[in-house]
Order: C-alpha cells, then structure tokens, then sequence
C-alpha cells in the first residue's frame, strides 16, 4: 500500500522533471513567450481598431438639420501641419542638434541614430505636427560620456521642445508627463499608437546599465503636445465635457434603456452584454439622437452595460452593469 | 379605415347619450357577463374624457412653459375636451345642469395657463391666486357633483379626489419645470391612473342613482372592471407614444422619461395580459409589444431626424409586422372571440393614428396633430371595449358577478322568529333533553 503510494508519487514527480527539462511547460508558464506575445498585441491591435469610430457607426443630426455620417478614423486627424523634422530644440536643456531619420530594425525594435548627438525620428509613424505620437528617440550616454538625451529626465511639464524642418517651419511642443517604463515591458500603443492628441514622444534610456544585456534596465519616455493644439483644446477638455457613463441603465422586458448623458460632445452609446457577467462583448451601437434603447429578445439572459462614445473617439467607463430583476 | 373609426366614435357616443337605447335587451345582460352594458359605457366614455382631460392638461402646461408652438392648440383642444363632456352631463341630469356643469368646468381650464404664468414671471402671489382658484373650484364642482347625483358621490369624497386630481397636475408641472422629470413622470401616471378611479366612482354614482335609464346594470362589475383598464392602459400608450414621439424629435431634455414611462406601461400591460392568460403568453405579448411596437416608433423619430426614407418604410413595415403579430396572438388567446382579422386592423388604424399625429407634429401643422392626437386617443377606448369583450366571452366564469340583489329578502311572514337565536338554542336544548330522555328510558325499560 505506502510502496504504492510512494511510488505514485515519485512516478509524478519524474514526469514533472520529464517536462521541465523538455520544455513542455514553457508554453504555459512563461509570459514572455514571443508567439504569445505577438498574438496578444494583435488582438490589442484588433479591439483598438474595433473600438474607435468606424464610418457610419454613429449618425450626427446638428441643430441646423443637417447630417452626417461620423467617420473619425479618416476625418478627425490631421495631417496637414506636420512636417519633417530635421533639427531639435530643447531650450530648456541647451539641446539643439540635428534629428535623423529611423526606421524598424530586423529584430522589430525602432531604430537609433548611430552617433549619440543626433537624435531619431521614427520615420514609418506620424509626423511631428499631425495627429498621433510623433516619436523620437536619442541616446543618453556612451560608454564615455553623456550623450543628447542625457539630461532628459530634468525636463519638466510646461517645458517646451521645439522641432524645425528643412524650409525652417517651427512646431513647438509641450512637455506633458514623463514616464519611465522596464525594458521590457513599455506600453508600445500608449507610445506610438493612435491617439486624437498631437503628440511627440521623446525616449532615451534610463535607470541602471544591465551589462549582461548591453542596455539600460529602463526607457524614459516624454510625451509632448502640439502647443498650438493645446491652446485649442485646453478650454474644451476641461469645460465642455467630462467623459461620462451613462446612468440608469435598466432591462424592461427585451429592452436594454439608459439615460442620455447631456453634455455636448456625445456621438452615441455602446451597449455591451456579457453571458457570465465578466467578459462583456459589444452588440449595439446607438447614435446620440436616438432614443435610448436596445431591443434583445433574450434580454433576461444577460448582463449588459452602456458608454458614452464621444466626438472624439474617447469611450467613457462601463456604466454599472445591470440585468433584469 | 377613417370610416370605421368615426362609426366607433359616433357609436360610443350614441351609448352614451341614449344608454337605454342602445341597449334594450331585456334580461340578457344577466344572463351572461359582458363588458358592453349600459353602466360599462358610461364609465369608458367618463374614462375617455377625463383621462384625455388629464393628458391636455399637462401637456399644454408644458408646452405653454415651453413658449412651444404648438402651446395654443393644445389649449384649444383642452377647452373642446370640456365642452364634448356637457352632451353627457345634459343627456343624464338635463340642459341646464349640463350649463352649469360647463361653466365650472371650462372656468377651471382657466386657471391652468395662470399657473404657468406664475411660474414664468417667478410670481408667488400669482401662484397662489391660481391655487386658490383651484381650490373653489374642488369645492364648487364637488358640491355640483354631490347634488347632481343626490349624494350617491358625496361631496366630502368628490372633494376629495378632484383635489388630489388638481395636485397631481401641478405636481407634474413643477417637477417637470425644476428637471426633476423622474418624478414629473410618475407624477403623470399616477394622476393619469387617477382620472379612472374618477369615473369609476362618479359612474357607479349616477347608475346606483338612476338604476332604470341604465337598466339596472352596474359601472362596476370584473367585466367592466377588465374593460376599465384596457382603456387606461391603451390610452396611456398612445398618449406616451405620441409625446415620446414628440420629445424624441425635439431631443427634448425628457425624452428618456418619457421612454421610461412607456416602459412602464408596457409593464402594467404585460401584468394584466399575466393575470388574463399567464407568464408565458404574457412574456410572449411583452416581446411583440416592444420589438417591432415600441421600437420602431423610436426608429421612426430617428428616420426622420436623420431623413432617411429608407429607414422611414422600414420602421413603418415593422409596425406593419406589429400590427399582424399582435393580431394574431389576440386572435389566439381570445379562441377566436376577437377575429385576428378584425385587430390587425384595429392595430394598425392606431399606428396609422400614431404616425399621422408624429407627421402633422413635423410638418408644423398643429391643428391636425391635435385632431388626430384626439381621434386616436378615443380609438383607444374602442380598443379596450373590444379586446375585453372578447376576453369577457371566452372566458364567463372569471367575470360573471354574484348576482346581487339590492335588498335582503323578506322571508319572514310575521314576528314569531323574531330572536331565532333563542329559538334554535331552544330547539336544541329540547333535543338534548329529550334525546336525555329517550336515554334514560331505554335504560328503565
């Protein structure tokens, strides 16, 4: 009986040590796993473009009658005022050196200036100027010195980057924020992604030099704004709309209702129904001057919440899910 | 379609002018229970005025707030509402009650626009000019009631509920003028629910008054009851579709409440349909109401905001499809009694009344949104008189009444069994005795 057991036991254990040493395990337990990896950022990528405003999915009526379709992703940014950067200007650290262009190395990272004064600009992304994350990149050090973005990390928010092109067009930028990221582990869609702001994002190296890996452990990250779109926008962010979810939503038989948010700004609402209550899948879009209900025959057998979907793109939190009494 | 409607009305009104009339079969009514008796049509008629009474008067307060356009009509349409009450009124207590009866009442419509007036000019002592006029009002028409009717409805009772009638119309107002549309709106249902308990006592009074001009049928019976409520519950939808109609293409402020409150009815309607043919036709009848019913109603608002005539025929096709699911379901839940034919057209000779009233509204021709808005408000009590007639005869036991007489039987021929308690303990106490007696003279033989 206890022989049985014991070996049991160790006939477990021996496979165990069986698959750990073939590597069957890894496919589950390592979250770095490179095919995983990319299938994940792929649906990221598929549910970021699922989620921004597709042409026609919601209808505007402005006050004067007129209509029209909503078509953000090729209406709203703007590509008329970028340009290509050839100089940078950092006032504020006495920086102002010529900016080269880079692309996606081999191995899928963006590229870097080969010499450390100049600083690169990520040429397959958005132009400094348009809307979207203008990026650029510069090194912080050598392995004898400082280098262009050395002293990146003493910028602070207010200050201002300035980048010129050939013809001596000037765009000056705002600094936003800083942040720094592990290696690893940086948020590419937050930083080269899409985004209805005018953004340009600077990156250097940060944090402690990892010998064994020839890098730095962190990435700095300083995500500017266009200062002219700023001026423009400022008042709206903060004035003419806060971004918020819908209330009273409630399940009336096979009608999903909720209450219109009543601000200006609003394009519609997304209702989203979920079987078990926690993986929610959208089902509806309803346009701002519609009335404020979604028909489901079999209501009464999901959980449902409603967002507000703004001019802009911006979806605001879940509402509070709701189901039928 | 039109034709049939105006037959309906005219018809109703005839019921209610000559009750004794149009119903002179004698004895029948007792026979089976029906919600067609002379008693039943005065209540709907007294249903359909004052409700739609209730229904002008809010709205044209709010409109009036609103400085909306369409304000003056409704007004207009406020005052015709009294005046086609007097025929009645004349019909039962004669011209010059009926004279008087109009005075009171149209000078109570008065006092409707100074309240909005108050409200606009911020004007406290106007406020209260208004509600003190609205309180000798209460007082002057529930004495005329209470005398009308030789004190079958009391005057304390009428005083009290046209009171709380008053209160509910300007409770709608102020909660509708201070945002607070939530309660503006239960506000409104309940005060709309309130103009049948209304007719419902002030029915019963004039029959229980004059038994014989209503052939001794009564206002209140279960069948007159069902019928009651098919009224207010169809009466209330279509005056919620339309103002829902109306928001909804102003994107007026309320216009979630007003979903709010449809959906409410919708409730209500499916209890009733629950507690008449149970859960599973009920759930059924919820699905075809809202779907292609509701729905689309508000997908014809959004059609016209959006000019898009495709949609518009969609919408309307849906309604279509509404129309003949609805009638086939009332076909088969009544076994036939109400022909699934007959309301499939009934159905859709009130969403054609639903979106004639919507398409005047947009053209900007008031006149004719008020007309139809009236004539299909009325088509709706037509509505509740068939369906429960239909409902009433397929199923007579449910409805039929204990059949009642006024006065407890004389059986007594003298005054020998004045105490008949004492003549039964007596009765028993001579058994008991004399079953003792038996006894103990069995046990001496």
């Amino acid at each position: 009986m206890k022989w049985r057991t014991y070996f049991t036991i160790v006939g477990l254990g021996a496979l165990l040590l069986a698959g750990y040493n073939s590597n069957v395990w890894a496919n589950f337990t390592s979250p770095y796993d490179p095919t995983a990896d990319t299938a994940t950022s792929d649906n990221k990528k598929q549910e970021a473009s699922d989620l921004s405003l597709k042409s026609e999915e919601f209808t505007l009526v402005d006050e004067s009658g007129d209509i029209k379709e909503v078509n953000f992703e090729t209406d709203k940014p703007d590509t008329s005022s970028g340009i290509v950067p050839t100089n940078l200007k950092i006032p504020s650290l006495d920086i102002d050196e010529p900016v080269s262009k880079v692309g996606i190395l081999d191995s899928g990272q963006m590229g870097v200036p080969k010499d450390d004064k100049t600083v690169g600009w990520f040429e397959p992304g958005t132009k400094p100027g348009n809307t979207g994350n203008a990026v650029m990149a510069g090194h912080v050090d050598n392995q004898s010195g400082p280098a262009v973005f050395f002293y990146l990390d003493d910028l602070q928010k207010g200050d201002e980057v300035i980048v010129t092109n050939e013809e001596g067009k000037e765009l000056t930028f705002v600094v936003q924020k800083l942040e720094s990221y592990p290696r690893n582990d940086a948020p590419i869609e937050k930083v080269f992604g899409k985004t209805n702001k005018k953004r340009l994002n600077l990156i250097t190296c940060t944090g402690n030099f990892n010998y064994d890996k020839g890098t730095h452990e962190e990435r700095l990250v300083v995500y500017t704004e266009l200062k002219s779109s700023l001026d423009k926008e400022q008042p709206k962010e903060d004035a003419d709309y806060e971004i918020k979810a819908p209330t009273h939503v409630e399940v009336n038989g096979t009608f999903i209702t909720w209450h219109a948010v009543r601000v200006d700004g609003v394009a519609g609402y997304r209702v989203y129904r979920s079987e078990d209550g926690e993986n929610f899948k959208k089902v509806a879009s309803i346009s701002e001057h519609e009335r404020k209900t979604y028909t489901d025959p079999e209501a009464s057998k999901y959980t449902y919440y409603v967002t507000t979907v703004y001019l802009d793109g911006t979806e605001s939190e879940p509402s509070k899910p709701t189901k039928a009494e | 379609m039109k034709t049939l409607k105006k037959a309906v009305v005219m018809f109703m009104a005839i019921m209610l002018l000559i009750p004794s009339l149009a119903m002179a079969h004698e004895g029948e009514t007792h026979d089976k229970p029906t919600s067609k008796t002379p008693a039943a049509d005065l209540r709907a008629g007294l249903d359909q005025l004052l409700s739609e009474h209730f229904v002008l008067a809010t709205t044209a307060m709010i409109k009036d707030y609103n400085d909306a356009e369409d304000a003056d009509e409704v007004y207009k349409k406020l005052d015709q509402n009294a005046k086609d009450m007097t025929p009645v009124i004349a019909s039962i207590y004669g011209e010059e009650a009926a004279a008087k009866f109009e005075d009171i009442f149209l000078g109570h419509n008065d006092y409707t626009p100074d309240f909005v007036e108050a409200k606009v000019n911020n004007d406290k002592e106007a406020r209260q000019a208004a509600e003190a006029e609205v309180d000798e009002f209460v007082n002057q028409f529930s004495s005329f009631l209470a005398k009308a009717t030789e004190g079958n409805l009391p005057q304390e009772k009428a005083a009290k509920v046209l009171a709380a009638h008053e209160q509910d119309v300007i409770n709608v107002f102020d909660y509708y003028v201070a945002g607070e549309y939530k309660k503006a709106y239960e506000a409104f249902r309940e005060g709309f629910d309130r103009m049948f308990t209304i007719s419902k006592a002030l029915s019963s009074a004039i029959v229980t008054q004059m038994p014989e001009k209503f052939e001794g049928t009564k206002a209140v019976t279960p069948a007159a009851d069902l019928r009651s409520q098919l009224n207010s519950l169809a009466a209330e939808h279509f005056a919620l579709a339309v103002l829902g109609m109306q928001k909804g293409y102003n994107q007026a402020e309320d216009y979630d409440f007003v979903t709010w409150a449809e959906n409410m009815n919708t409730q209500d309607f499916t209890k009733a349909i629950e507690s008449i043919y149970g859960a599973e036709a009920a759930s059924q009848f919820q699905k075809i109401w809202q779907k292609n019913h509701i729905q689309a109603q508000g997908q014809l608002v959004t059609a016209t905001l959006e000019n898009d005539k495709e949609a518009r025929m969609a919408a309307e096709q849906s309604l279509q499809t509404f129309a003949e699911t609805l009638g086939e379901f009332l076909g088969k839940a009544t076994g036939g009694n109400l022909p699934a034919d007959a309301a499939t057209n009934a159905l859709w000779a009130h969403e054609e009344d639903v979106i004639q009233t919507f398409d005047h509204y947009v053209a900007g021709d008031y006149q004719a949104t008020y007309e139809s808005f009236r004539d299909g408000y009325g088509f709706m009590f037509g509505v509740g008189e068939k369906l429960s007639d239909a409902i009433v005869k397929q199923m007579p036991d449910k409805f039929s009444t204990e059949q009642m007489p006024s006065d407890m039987p004389k059986t007594g021929m003298g005054g020998t069994a004045t105490n008949s308690l004492w003549t039964w303990a007596a009765f028993g106490a001579l058994v008991l005795i004399s079953g003792g007696f038996m006894i103990r003279k069995k046990a001496q033989q």
